[in-house]
């Protein structure tokens, strides 16, 4: 905590970055922020600088030569994201225009900003909070709108908020031991062990209810993990399809972890969909089998749902009697092709099917439905004031809580130690969760947290 | 310097008040070589127990073992004056054990003043301080100058004037006397001196209860309470010539019961009948008392539901048969509180020999002290005890010490003592009031401590012996005790470590206690690992340690017992002395940190901490404030080296 690590005391510098992602668009920002902002990016400007907080239409030069036309904005310290004194060009998009501005910003004194570095000014100044800076992160990074709602509720404070109070609670407990200790002969007499059971269980079901948003909040950040199987022909590649191209938005398509699958990150219903098709998957004489080893190889044992696909209720009895037996993840029955089923069929499967037409698309949004459905019975709904856990510093953190927490309660049922004694796991407990808020060994939270951001923002 | 004419004396350190906080004071100068002149109003009252005849208790009782380890007499004085001694929490196990006893006023009073005899550099001086002597622009202390006319040089003050600057006793509405003590007068011209010199003053009150002639007390109505005495004595200086080691404790005087009543119903009524002739209640006094020291009108207005309170009834010493009646302290009019007294069962025909009463008095804000207890506006001036708006015999005479330490210091010009708060609750104390400031009358508990499994009343001397020793302020004998008593933990632990024990010679002491046995031999360690078995039990079974001092080995029996607690307590007290090196410029200029909070900026400029520790204390100064300062004071470090 004492020894500011390097990269903490270089608040001196004006550092400037490119804040949008880079490529081909319209604009780019430009942001350059410290102490020097105001005066390096006059240089490079020939019109007055504009007022605080007013965008103004400049020419941007480097030396004689006109660089931009850009949209440029003041923000004076503290009120900016960094706390520090910002200029932001808004500059026409592409690769060459704004990495030439940054390069006469950086000829004039600025320095190019290493990754995270504007939020970590923002946390340094006060501005911002640790677990609301991993939350600007998340944001940034958000693949879906329930990531978005999560990280802006954490950047709101929900999550520090929430921690603190439990470390108030955690204090109150330890001062509930430390009363009877103190006050050994007073008229009331000791504090009866019923309320500090209360307040210890109090602590230990908020802790635990914290903890139990760990799984969802993965599924928040990575998605849930959706594996379609089922028979060759069966209709799975057109199922993936349909699934992809209903969705509002596709954030990634990228090859599976091996070269037999094919993953999508879809954002269609409630939570995020890791959509996993293994259509490529080879087919041999033997294949049925064959399909069962390599699917629960790779992904039965990680899927959060398994979609069992087939044509007739016929193979999909036996596609999932297969995949139960390799997966604990719940299983929906979906019978493709729909269109081609005749009613006789359906009502001879033991179970619920959902009758599904890649084709027509009907069907596809019952399916979404049974798939969040299914995801909130086995993460719990999402409910809009707890916070969620969404990083394993934070589930780190609250387990050491929680399980020094089960420790002093343990010895204190059990009347193994001395209540004081036992009291010092509650102390260990309140330090977990400082260190999450960001009170202690600061400079060790700091890079492990910063660490994990790219540039600019 | 002094062109001041006539100093009749020219003292090093003057000390002013030798109550609890000022007798610790000028034990402590004189230890370190400084010629001491304590002056008090009245040398009869030296050493005063101007409220509850009991020096100890929940924390207190380690305080007095603190102030016994670095030389003091307040634990000496108690062992010669002690009639009645229990342990509290006795039940919660020894690392939170707290010594408390009763003493014999008259007895204590004695015992303090010819253990201050007993150092040569020490004089008394009867007078009442009527005015500092300041130099011209009242920025360092010259002497001091009593009411009488008497002037004496000094190059340090520490002032311990306790509840007697501008205190003022109230008993019911009517009665306000100008006073410090009952039946003492009270100081007004250095108050008003003080104020001039800049300090913030603020008032404080407290109250004690009556006291009832034992003669008319039925003493067949009351519940008895023995006194528990084992072996106990607070001081360690006892320790030589091997007395204690052998089993004879020092002799206390013959052991007195207190006896235990209560408060019912009917006196209850008479209180709430009579609320508003309190002083309190009344609205005679408007400053705040100590809410864990409450006058029973607190106790009626504020826990209506109680069914009755407790009052103990305690013994005054053997020379009279007066009792103090703890639990009944009141500022009602006497006629009510003789009515009150009246309803309680066994005291139906008492007698009252004084009323109890409340008194307001003058303190200072504490922060306005260095951590040394030294005046921050004038060096050379130390406060220590109720002046700082502490409670408590034994929270002044910790301060006492502190700051009679340091008054001598500051004239060698060496560095001050501060003791951290790991190391003691004196430090604890000292830190919290110039760090945190007082809102009420500050007392002690064990919850105000980070440390309170480490810091504990059997290990003072650890903790604190090595200070002494580097100090100089042992005698050679308590120099060789000391050394002695850690020698023993030493054996005690190796003892411990390379004996082991047969199943056969455990078998007695396990089965009794409903423990395990043994299979086969181990390590006596191993076994007094287990909760339930006594270190020194196994010791005596395997036939060791017999010579072996038995406090040392319940020591050493707790460090076996919790050793992995106690390690996460020292783990932490490591981290918070590597915060207490980083130490902060007094000059540091706060106004312009924008990265702190505001309030953060005005309350580090108001305090001025001298380390990162003590700024992590300071209330409203925020986790996120405290790495923002570091990184500040890195930056500002950098930019200079580079300028």
């Amino acid at each position: 905590m004492i020894s500011a690590g390097t990269s903490a005391v270089q608040l001196e510098d004006t550092i400037v970055s490119v804040a949008s992602a880079p490529g081909r668009g319209a604009v780019a920002l430009v942001r350059l922020s410290g102490p020097n902002a105001f005066s390096i990016a006059a240089k490079h400007l020939r019109l007055p600088p504009p007022e605080p907080r007013v965008s103004q239409l400049c020419d941007v030069f480097d030396g004689e030569q006109k660089l931009d036309q850009a949209l440029v904005t003041l923000f004076p310290s503290p009120g900016s994201f960094t706390g520090d004194n910002t200029v932001e060009f808004s500059t026409h998009g592409g690769y060459l225009v704004p990495s030439t501005i940054v390069a006469a910003l950086i000829s004039s004194g600025a320095r190019q900003a290493t990754p995270g570095e504007f939020t970590r000014r923002a946390v340094l100044n006060g501005k911002l909070d640790i677990l609301q800076a991993e939350a600007i992160g998340d944001l940034i990074d958000a693949s879906s709108h329930i990531m978005q709602l999560t990280a802006l509720r954490q950047l709101d404070g929900g999550l520090s908020r929430r921690l603190l109070s439990l470390r108030n609670d955690l204090i109150g407990l330890e001062a509930l031991i430390a009363y009877d200790v103190d006050f050994p002969e007073e008229d009331d007499g000791p504090v009866p062990r019923s309320r500090i059971d209360q307040a210890a269980e109090g602590i230990a079901s908020s802790l635990e209810a914290l903890l139990s948003t760990v799984p969802a909040g993965e599924v928040i950040r990575e998605g849930a993990i959706v594996v379609i199987v089922g028979p060759p022909n069966a209709g799975k590649s057109s199922l993936f399809n349909a699934l992809l191209g209903r969705s509002r938005a596709i954030v990634t398509e990228m090859p599976g972890t091996t070269r037999d699958a094919l993953e999508a990150v879809i954002d269609s219903g409630k939570w995020p969909l890791r959509l996993v098709d293994t259509a490529g998957l080879r087919e041999t004489e033997d294949r049925i089998e064959r399909l069962g080893m390599e699917v629960s190889e790779r992904y039965m044992r990680s899927a959060q749902i398994v979609l069992a696909c087939a044509e007739d209720s016929r193979s999909l009895e036996e596609i999932v009697s297969l995949v139960s037996s390799s997966s604990t993840a719940p299983i929906l029955a979906v019978l493709t092709k729909s269109d081609l089923v005749s009613k006789r069929d359906e009502s001879l499967l033991s179970r619920t099917v959902i009758p599904v037409s890649a084709e027509t698309g009907t069907g596809l949004r019952e399916l979404l439905c049974a798939i969040d459905e299914a995801l909130d019975t086995r993460h719990g709904e999402i409910i809009p004031d707890l916070p969620i856990l969404t990083r394993a510093r934070h589930r780190n953190a609250i387990s050491t809580a929680s399980s020094e927490l089960k420790q002093f309660t343990e010895a204190w049922r059990e009347e193994k130690l001395p209540a004081t004694v036992a009291a010092v796991h509650l102390r260990t407990a309140v330090y977990s969760l400082e260190e999450l808020i960001g009170a202690v060994e600061v400079e060790d939270v700091l890079d492990r947290v910063f660490s994990s951001f790219c540039v600019g923002k | 310097m002094s062109q001041l004419p006539g100093f009749e004396t020219e003292f090093d350190v003057v000390v002013i008040g030798a109550g609890h906080a000022g007798t610790e004071a000028a034990v402590a100068a004189a230890r370190l070589g400084a010629r001491v002149g304590l002056i008090t109003s009245a040398l009869e009252t030296i050493g005063q127990m101007s409220c509850n005849p009991a020096i100890g208790g929940v924390a207190k009782g380690t305080v007095v073992r603190e102030v016994d380890a670095l030389g003091g007499i307040m634990g000496r004085a108690t062992d010669l004056a002690m009639i009645q001694f229990r342990m509290l929490n006795r039940s919660k196990g020894p690392a939170v054990w707290s010594p408390r006893a009763q003493c014999d006023r008259g007895l204590y009073r004695r015992a303090v003043r010819s253990l201050l005899e007993q150092h040569t550099q020490l004089q008394t001086v009867q007078g009442t301080v009527a005015r500092l002597l300041l130099t011209p622009d009242e920025r360092r202390v010259l002497g001091v100058e009593t009411i009488e006319g008497r002037c004496f040089g000094a190059k340090s003050v520490v002032i311990t004037t306790g509840t007697f600057l501008r205190g003022r006793i109230h008993i019911g509405t009517e009665t306000r006397i100008p006073g410090g003590r009952a039946g003492e007068t009270a100081t007004t011209h250095l108050a008003e001196q003080l104020e001039q010199a800049g300090l913030t003053v603020a008032r404080f009150k407290t109250g004690t209860p009556p006291r009832i002639d034992g003669r008319s007390v039925d003493y067949s109505a009351l519940e008895i309470q023995e006194s528990e005495i084992e072996q106990f004595d607070y001081s360690w200086s006892h320790f030589w010539g091997a007395k204690r080691r052998q089993g004879s404790s020092i002799r206390h005087p013959a052991q007195m019961p207190c006896w235990i009543t209560y408060l019912e119903a009917e006196g209850k009524k008479i209180i709430k009948d009579n609320i508003a002739k309190s002083a309190m209640y009344g609205g005679a006094i408007s400053s705040r008392g100590p809410r864990y020291c409450p006058s029973v009108e607190d106790k009626i207005v504020k826990f209506p539901d109680a069914e009755r309170h407790q009052i103990f009834l305690e013994p005054e010493g053997h020379d009279t048969t007066e009792l103090y009646v703890n639990g009944l302290s009141t500022s009602l009019p006497v006629a009510v509180q003789l009515e009150i007294l009246r309803s309680v069962r066994g005291l139906t025909n008492v007698r009252m020999n004084r009323a109890g009463y409340a008194i307001e008095y003058d303190y200072y804000p504490p922060t306005q002290l260095d951590p040394s207890l030294q005046v921050k506006v004038i060096p050379g001036l130390y406060f220590a005890g109720q002046i700082n708006g502490t409670t408590g015999y034994e929270e002044a005479a910790g301060q006492g010490l502190v700051a009679g330490l340091n008054a001598a210091l500051s004239i060698q010009r060496k560095q001050p003592i501060v003791l951290g708060r790991e190391t003691s609750y004196i430090g604890v104390l000292v830190d919290d009031l110039v760090t945190r400031g007082v809102d009420e009358p500050y007392r002690l508990f064990t919850s105000r401590s980070e440390f309170r499994l480490t810091v504990r009343q059997d290990n003072a001397l650890r903790r604190l012996g090595h200070i002494g020793i580097r100090l100089g302020i042992y005698s050679e004998l308590e120099d060789s005790a000391i050394k002695a008593r850690l020698e023993h933990e030493d054996a005690a632990l190796r003892l411990a470590e390379t004996s082991s024990i047969r199943p056969d010679q455990a078998a007695q002491i396990l089965s009794g206690a409903g423990s395990a046995p043994l299979s086969h031999a181990v390590r006596i360690v191993e076994v007094a690992r287990r909760q339930e078995i006594a270190l020194d039990g196994l010791l005596r079974a395997v036939g060791l340690g017999a010579d072996l001092d038995s406090e040392a080995l319940v020591t050493v029996d707790l460090e076996i017992k919790y050793a992995g607690y106690f390690e996460r307590e020292r783990a932490q007290a490591e981290r918070m002395r590597r915060m207490g090196d980083f130490s902060l410029d007094p000059d540091l200029e706060y106004g312009d940190m924008r990265s702190l909070s505001l309030e953060a900026r005005q309350k580090l400029s108001n305090l001025k901490p001298h380390s990162l520790a003590q700024a992590s204390r300071i209330p409203g100064v925020s986790p996120s404030d405290l790495q923002n300062l570091v990184i500040e004071i890195e930056r500002r470090r950098r930019l200079a080296v580079t300028h």
